[in-house]
């Protein structure tokens, strides 16, 4: 009756996991060393792969009829046109009107306790301006 | 209703055959799958806005996270992954013994994961490391960040929506045990248990991309 259906060896099981525990060891050393912005770029590989790993085996996609593949691709396609879309109105606020690039109140009421600082943590005026003596602007 | 009397009793009228019905039955859960990936896709898409307008903050709010509580619910994760995987394996070679171990362990495994996060809610329900309005947090690292609520508020909703998915999991494990143990899944008809697979393995890959997202990125 479910001759059709492919069973994969134990061992395939073993493997793949295998992979994932160790790829989980590599990203979490990873993130330790300090490589700029790279740190995010091989965070986000190394989920995708083990994202792959698990949908092609233990999803049992790689066995499957090809139209359930093309599904979970889709929707993966769908995903990145949502990003690129919404990342292309936000990230380019600025480039029309200045002014509306930056929020008017830099942060919420609630932390009126605290100076009010930089991206960098380094404090700020109310009007904007900098403090003297900044050591991030010298160059 | 065209079935002889050799049909099995778990192939439904409207199918021709019961590969058909297999075939019919994953590729309406793949269907779901689509939707759950642009549901969380609109989550990862917030992360993402967020994140490019605060790159600093969510860098310092990251160290408020524990990475060795959310290093072993990943591992946690991947482990019962794997065992919902020998569940199906077990069944399609009719062990049914093997089959509801695996099935009990995966549950045990969820189980561990939500109480891992739970632990870790309480602590920051305590700090006040909450959503928006409800943050009131002021301890000393977050004299160098602006606004870490934001990073609070979408770290929240998504495990928090994560957590969901793993409880509604251990309901449907829950309820593959008893299939099982009634004999109403067998080597020939286990199409609930292959179904239920996929969705445990998407809240699998989900969390494999929320562990490096939020508590790696320092």
């Amino acid at each position: 009756m479910s001759e059709h259906h492919h069973i994969i060896p134990l061992k395939i099981y073993f493997i793949v996991a295998g992979i994932l525990f160790f790829l989980t060891g590599v990203t979490v050393w990873v993130s330790y060393i300090d490589l700029g912005f790279l740190n995010i770029v091989i965070a986000l590989l190394i989920a995708g792969t083990k994202a792959t790993i698990v949908a092609l085996f233990f999803m049992h996609l790689l066995w499957d009829d090809k139209k359930n593949l093309i599904a979970f691709v889709l929707s993966l396609m769908f995903l990145a046109i949502f990003m690129i879309i919404t990342m292309s109105d936000t990230e380019f606020r600025g480039a029309i009107n200045p002014e509306i690039k930056d929020p008017i109140n830099k942060r919420a009421a609630f932390y009126d306790s605290l100076p009010l600082t930089d991206d960098h943590g380094n404090p700020i005026h109310e009007d904007g301006s900098h403090e003297s003596g900044d050591k991030d602007d010298h160059h | 209703m065209s079935h002889n009397k050799s049909s099995p009793d778990f192939l439904y009228h409207h199918f021709y055959d019961v590969n058909q019905q297999y075939e019919t039955s994953k590729l309406g859960m793949w269907g779901f799958i689509l939707t759950e990936v642009l549901t969380f896709g609109a989550l990862f898409v917030a992360y993402t806005v967020y994140r490019a307008w605060n790159p600093d903050m969510f860098i310092n709010a990251n160290l408020l996270l524990d990475v060795n509580k959310g290093l072993i619910n990943t591992i946690v994760l991947i482990g019962s992954s794997l065992t919902m995987a020998l569940a199906i394996w077990a069944i399609q070679l009719k062990k049914k013994k093997l089959s509801l171990i695996m099935l009990f362990v995966t549950f045990i495994c969820a189980a561990i994961f939500l109480g891992i996060k739970y632990l870790e809610y309480e602590h920051k329900f305590h700090l006040g490391q909450l959503p928006g309005e409800y943050y009131s947090y002021m301890g000393p690292e977050i004299a160098n960040m602006n606004n870490p609520h934001i990073f609070f508020s979408i770290y929240f909703i998504m495990t928090g929506l994560h957590g969901l998915h793993v409880a509604i999991g251990m309901g449907l494990i829950a309820w593959l045990m008893y299939l099982t143990a009634r004999d109403k899944l067998h080597s020939a008809y286990y199409t609930p248990m292959e179904l239920v697979g996929i969705f445990w393995h998407l809240v699998d890959i989900i969390w494999i991309f929320l562990f490096p997202l939020f508590y790696l990125i320092g």
